[in-house]
C-alpha cells in the first residue's frame, strides 16, 4: 500500500511535470506495465514508505583519511595522553570539557553546546575486531559492514535499499559528491549521486537559456516512456511484455525495461532536485568549505521535501602523518561549523527531530605520535551521532591508553551496533536482515 | 544434454556477424560488420580466436620496467626516522605513480580500440575482473602492467596454468597478501579467494581447507630490489597438509591442479564465462554445457570460445542486444563508432571513473558484477553527458569533468593542466554522413541509425529523429548532425550491446 502512494507520486509528478503538462499526455501502456511489475514487486517486500513531510532522516558523514579520535574527543585526564603525544598533546586548560576524563577539541565549542543541550551522542571506542590498517580495506569494511577477514560487495546502506525501499523513489538514498560511496552499492542499484544539483541533469549539445529546446524536447521523448510511443506499439517497443520477460526471474524486469525505467527515474529526480534547489534556499549563513557546501545542498532537499531517508557527505583530509597540530584544527573547525550552520537550518526549518547525523572514519589514528608530528594508521576512534530525537551523551567506554593492540586503542563497541540500532530506531527497517545478524543495540536513539 | 550446437549458416547475417563483434570485440562499424559478415560465421569465429602467436607481445609502455622499490622506501623511511621532511618525496611517487597509471589505461585502451586481436583484450579484460587486482593496494603501475601481461599472454590458454602464475604474480601477491604469508603464520586471504571467487566457488569448500592450503602457499614472495616473484624454501611449510580428503606435502600447484580438476572448478568458470559473453542469467543447462566443453578441452580457453561463439545458443534472440555495455565497452565502442580517437587519458580515467569502472582499480576481489549494476540514474545521466563531451569535444563540457580530483590516482596539483589535458575536437561528421545525403533527413536519420543502435528503432522514433532535423534546417550544418547523434546516444537502447 505505501508502494502504492510512491507510484502515484510519481506518477502524479510525471503528469505535472513540464513536459507532462505541456504534451498533456497518458501514462504509456508500457509504463504502466512496468509500474505494475515495480508494485507487484514491492508487495512481497518489506516495503519502507517514502519519507513525505514526516519521516525520519539519516545523514552519514565520512571523515575520509582516519580521524584522530584522541584529538577529537580528548581523554585530558589521562597521563597517558600526555606522554603519548608530546607535540600533539591539548592542554587541559584549552579542552571543552564533558567530564573529569573527556573532553572536546577547542575548535569543537558548536558540538559542545549542542552536546549540552542533549543533542549529541558521543559513541567511544568504536570499531571493529582484526582492525585493518589500510585506508582502502578499512573504509570497504565500514561502507559494507562486512567482517574484516570477508568481502562484501552490496553496501550497508545499498542492503537497505534493496531489502526495505523496494520500489520507492530513486531519491531515497542521495550522496553529495563525485563518486556513489560503496555503502550505496545495492543489488537493484538506486540513489543519485551529484556534487551540485545543476550538474545532476542532462545537457543539452546547444545551450538553452532558460527555454526548454527542440532538442531537450526530443530528449524527453527519447527517455521518458519506451520512445515517446504512446500507443500499444509501446510494449513491442520495449521487447515484449513485463510477463514474457524470463520466467525463472519473475520479478526482474527485462535490460531494456530497466534501463527505460531507471532513464525515466533519472529525469524525474533531475527535474525535482533543480526544482528544489531553486526554490529553497537557506537563510542560515554556512561558511565555506566542500562539507559546508555539501550539508547546505543536503538541507535544502530535506526543505523541499525531497522523499529521501539517506544523505552522505563527506569531508577529506585526516591522514595526518606528518605536521598534524594545524591540520587536524583545521579540519575540526571545517567539522565544527559547517555541522552546526547545518543543524542551525534544521532548527530554523522545524526539521531538526526529523534528522539524524552520524559521522564516521574508517579508523582513528596511532597513540603514540610519530617523529614527524604526525599520527599514523590506527584502529578504534570514536562516532558522533547528534540530532534533535538523539539521547545526548557518553556511550562505550574510553579504551584505554596503555593496554593496546599493535599500539592501537582497543575497540569495545563494535560499529555495527550503531549502523544496528540507527536502522531498527531511526530508519525502523530491520537490521538482522540488512547487516546480517544481531548486534547490540546502544542508547543512542 | 549439450545446448551448444552450431549456429546454421541461414541463421549468419548482418545482425548476427554484429553480435559476434560486439560481444568477442568492442562492437563494430556498419563497415566491420559487412566484413565480418561476409567472413562466413567459421572465418569469423577462426579470425578472433586463433590469434597470432605473437599477438601478446605488446610493445610496454616506456615507464614500465622493475625499479628497485625496497631503495626507495628505505630512502623514506630514513627521512622519517630523522625526522625530516618525507612528505615531498612520497607526493613525488605517488604523483608519479598516478601518472603511470593514467599512462597505463590509456595504453591499454587504445590496444582495445586500435589493437590487432580485440578477443585477446576482451578475454584479458574478462580476466582481469576475474583475478581481480587493484592499484590502490599494489601501488605501483609495473606491478600492475605486469599482471596485465601475463593475463594477455594466457588469456586464450590454460586456466589452471593462469592460476598458478597469478600465484607468483607480484600485484597479486601484494594485494591478497600472499608475499606475508610463513610458516609460522600463514596467510590465508588469497586461499579463501582461490577457492571462493577463482576456481570452485563458495560452498565446495571447508574452512580447513582453506587452513590447509594456506599452509601450502607459504614460502611465495617478492624481491623488492627487482619486483620479481622468488620463492624462499626456508619459508615452506614442509609439514603433512590434509587438503579436501587427501594427505601429503602438498605445495600451491598442487593444490591449484585439484581444484581445478573438481567438477564445480568448471561450473564456476563456465557460468563466469557465459555471464561476460552472453547473458546475465544463464540456465543451469546452459552452464552444464559450457562446463562439459571445458573439461573436454582441458580448460584450454581457445577451443572453449570457438565453440562458444559458434554456437546457436550463442545468438539466441534473448542473448542478442540485451547486455548493458560495460563502461570500458561503453567508451572504447563509441570511440569506433564516431571514427574518433578515444578520449584523452584523463577524461577517459574520470570517466570510468564516475561510470563505475575503472581499469585496474576493480571495486574489490570480486571484481565487477556487470549487467543492471552499471546503470543507476546517476550513471545514466553521466552517460548522457559524457556522450556530448565525446561528440561536442571539451567546449560543451560537463562541469563534472572539468573538475580534477584530488588524488593517488590522479596526481596531485595537475588542476592548472587539467583543462589542456581534456582538450577535444568535435567529431567529424563528414566522415559519417555523406555530404550528399544531408538534405535527406529520413536517409541521414536510417544511416546514423543503423551505426549506432542494435535494434532498429521504431518508425515514431525514426520520425521524431528526422523531424528534429527538419527542424534545424533548411541547412544542416556539422552541429545538427552532432545534437542528432548526442541524441541517439542519450537514449536507453544505446547503452545495449
Amino acid at each position: 500500500m505505501k508502494t502504492k502512494t510512491t507510484l502515484q507520486t510519481r506518477r502524479k509528478f510525471l503528469r505535472t511535470s513540464m513536459l507532462g503538462a505541456a504534451a498533456s499526455w497518458t501514462l504509456p501502456v508500457f509504463l504502466e506495465k512496468t509500474f505494475f511489475a515495480l508494485d507487484a514487486l514491492a508487495a512481497e517486500a518489506a516495503t519502507q514508505a517514502v519519507t513525505g513531510k514526516d519521516g525520519t532522516i539519516l545523514v552519514v558523514l565520512q571523515m575520509a583519511g582516519g580521524n584522530d579520535g584522541l584529538n577529537m574527543v580528548v581523554p585530558y585526564a589521562d597521563d597517558a595522553y600526555h606522554v603519548a603525544r608530546p607535540r600533539l598533546r591539548l592542554a587541559p586548560d584549552q579542552v571543552l570539557k564533558i567530564d573529569d576524563h573527556i573532553a572536546l577539541n577547542p575548535k569543537l565549542a558548536g558540538m559542545k553546546s549542542l552536546y549540552d543541550e542533549g543533542h549529541v551522542a558521543i559513541v567511544q571506542g568504536v570499531g571493529y575486531p582484526n582492525p585493518n590498517r589500510s585506508h582502502f580495506r578499512s573504509t570497504e569494511i565500514w561502507q559494507t559492514a562486512s567482517d574484516a577477514d570477508r568481502t562484501l560487495s552490496e553496501g550497508w546502506l545499498g542492503r537497505y535499499f534493496d531489502n526495505c525501499c523496494s520500489g520507492a523513489d530513486p531519491t531515497v538514498g542521495v550522496a553529495i559528491g563525485e563518486e556513489t560511496p560503496q555503502a550505496f552499492a545495492a543489488k537493484n542499484p538506486t540513489g543519485v549521486t551529484f556534487s551540485r544539483p545543476e550538474q545532476f541533469r542532462f545537457r543539452p549539445s546547444e545551450p538553452n537559456n532558460g527555454k526548454m529546446s527542440a532538442e531537450e524536447i526530443l530528449f524527453r521523448q527519447l527517455n521518458e516512456a519506451g520512445g515517446g510511443d504512446e500507443s500499444g506499439t509501446a510494449a513491442t517497443n520495449a521487447g515484449g511484455s513485463i510477463g514474457a520477460i524470463s520466467g525463472k526471474t519473475k520479478n526482474d524486469l527485462s535490460t531494456l525495461d530497466f534501463l527505460q525505467r531507471t532513464a525515466l527515474d533519472a529525469q524525474l529526480s533531475s527535474d525535482k532536485i533543480l526544482a528544489i534547489a531553486r526554490k529553497y534556499k537557506s537563510t542560515v549563513p554556512y561558511p565555506q568549505g566542500q562539507l559546508a557546501a555539501s550539508l547546505n545542498i543536503i538541507s535544502r532537499m530535506i526543505a523541499g521535501g525531497l522523499p529521501t531517508r539517506v544523505y552522505y557527505a563527506s569531508q577529506g583530509g585526516f591522514d595526518t602523518h606528518a605536521g598534524q597540530i594545524n591540520t587536524h584544527e583545521r579540519l575540526m573547525g571545517e567539522f565544527n561549523d559547517a555541522v552546526s550552520a547545518f543543524v542551525a537550518d534544521l532548527k530554523q526549518q522545524g526539521n531538526f527531530d526529523r534528522v539524524l547525523l552520524m559521522s564516521f572514519s574508517e579508523f582513528g589514528r596511532r597513540v603514540q605520535e610519530n617523529a614527524n608530528g604526525g599520527t599514523d594508521h590506527g584502529a578504534a576512534a570514536p562516532m558522533f551521532v547528534l540530532g534533535g530525537a538523539v539521547k545526548a551523551g557518553l556511550f562505550g567506554k574510553y579504551p584505554s591508553l596503555t593496554e593496546l593492540d599493535r599500539g592501537d586503542l582497543k575497540f569495545n563497541t563494535d560499529f555495527r551496533s550503531v549502523y544496528g540500532t540507527v536502522l531498527d530506531r531511526w530508519l525502523k527497517a530491520p537490521s538482522q536482515t540488512v547487516l546480517g545478524r544481531k548486534f547490540p543495540g546502544i542508547g543512542i536513539v | 544434454m549439450n545446448m551448444l550446437t552450431p549456429l546454421p549458416d541461414s541463421k549468419w547475417n548482418d545482425a548476427t556477424a554484429a553480435h559476434l563483434l560486439n560481444r568477442a570485440a568492442f562492437g563494430g562499424t556498419p563497415d566491420e560488420i559487412e566484413r565480418t559478415r561476409q567472413k562466413g560465421l567459421t572465418a569469423a569465429v577462426r579470425d578472433f580466436v586463433d590469434v597470432k602467436a605473437d599477438a601478446a607481445d605488446v610493445a610496454p609502455p616506456a615507464w614500465a620496467h622493475p625499479r628497485n622499490i625496497r631503495a626507495q622506501r628505505m630512502e623514506i623511511k630514513a627521512a622519517k626516522d630523522r625526522g625530516e621532511n618525507f612528505q615531498s618525496k612520497v607526493r613525488e611517487v605517488r604523483m608519479m605513480e598516478g601518472d603511470e597509471m593514467i599512462d597505463l589505461r590509456r595504453w591499454w585502451l587504445d590496444r582495445m580500440l586500435n589493437g590487432p586481436a580485440p578477443l585477446l583484450e576482451k578475454m584479458t579484460l574478462f580476466w582481469h575482473g576475474h583475478f581481480a587486482t587493484s592499484t590502490q593496494k599494489v601501488r605501483d603501475a609495473y606491478w600492475m602492467w605486469l599482471q596485465n601481461d601475463t593475463l594477455r599472454r594466457n588469456a586464450l590458454g590454460n586456466f589452471g596454468a593462469l592460476a598458478k602464475k597469478m600465484s607468483r604474480d607480484p600485484a597479486m601477491m601484494i594485494y591478497l597478501d600472499l608475499q606475508q604469508s610463513r610458516q609460522e603464520h600463514p596467510n590465508e586471504n588469497w586461499a579463501r579467494e582461490l577457492m571462493e571467487l577463482f576456481t570452485v566457488g563458495i560452498g565446495n569448500y571447508s574452512e580447513q581447507d582453506i587452513g590447509e592450503s594456506a599452509r601450502a602457499f607459504t614460502g611465495y614472495r617478492i624481491d623488492f630490489t627487482t619486483q620479481q616473484f622468488h620463492f624462499a624454501p626456508f619459508q615452506q611449510d614442509h609439514q603433512s597438509k590434509t587438503f579436501m580428503g587427501r594427505n601429503g606435502n602438498l605445495n600451491g600447484d598442487e593444490i591449484i591442479d585439484m581444484l581445478v580438476s573438481k567438477p564445480a572448478c568448471a561450473q564456476f568458470i563456465g557460468r563466469k564465462l557465459w555471464r561476460f559473453f552472453v547473458e546475465d542469467d544463464p540456465s543451469s543447462a546452459v552452464v552444464d554445457s559450457v562446463a562439459g566443453t571445458i573439461r573436454k578441452h582441458n580448460f584450454e580457453m581457445r577451443p572453449v570460445l570457438r565453440e562458444i561463439f559458434s554456437s546457436g545458443e550463442f545468438y539466441s534472440e534473448r542473448a542478442m542486444g540485451s547486455q548493458i555495455k560495460s563502461p570500458v565497452q561503453y567508451i572504447v565502442q563509441t570511440s569506433k563508432l564516431l571514427n574518433a580517437p578515444a578520449p584523452p587519458p584523463l577524461a577517459a580515467q574520470n570517466a570510468m571513473r564516475q561510470m563505475g569502472q575503472i581499469l585496474f582499480a576493480p571495486p574489490n576481489v570480486k571484481g565487477w558484477d556487470g549487467g543492471k549494476q552499471w546503470i543507476s540514474t546517476s550513471t545514466l545521466l553521466f552517460r548522457y553527458n559524457f556522450a556530448n563531451y565525446l561528440i561536442n569535444g571539451d567546449a560543451i563540457l560537463p562541469p563534472n569533468l572539468r573538475q580534477p580530483r584530488q588524488g593517488a590516482d590522479v596526481g596531485f596539483g595537475r588542476a592548472a593542466q587539467y583543462a589542456e589535458q581534456i582538450k577535444r575536437d568535435p567529431v567529424d561528421v563528414g566522415k559519417l554522413v555523406p555530404a550528399d545525403l544531408r538534405a535527406k533527413s529520413h536517409e541521414v536519420v536510417d544511416l546514423l541509425a543503423k551505426r549506432f543502435f542494435q535494434t532498429r528503432p521504431t518508425q515514431k522514433e525514426i520520425d521524431a529523429f528526422a523531424q528534429f532535423l527538419e527542424s534545424r534546417g533548411p541547412d544542416i550544418t556539422d552541429a545538427n548532425l552532432r545534437e542528432l547523434i548526442h541524441l541517439m546516444m542519450s537514449t536507453p537502447q544505446f547503452q545495449l550491446a
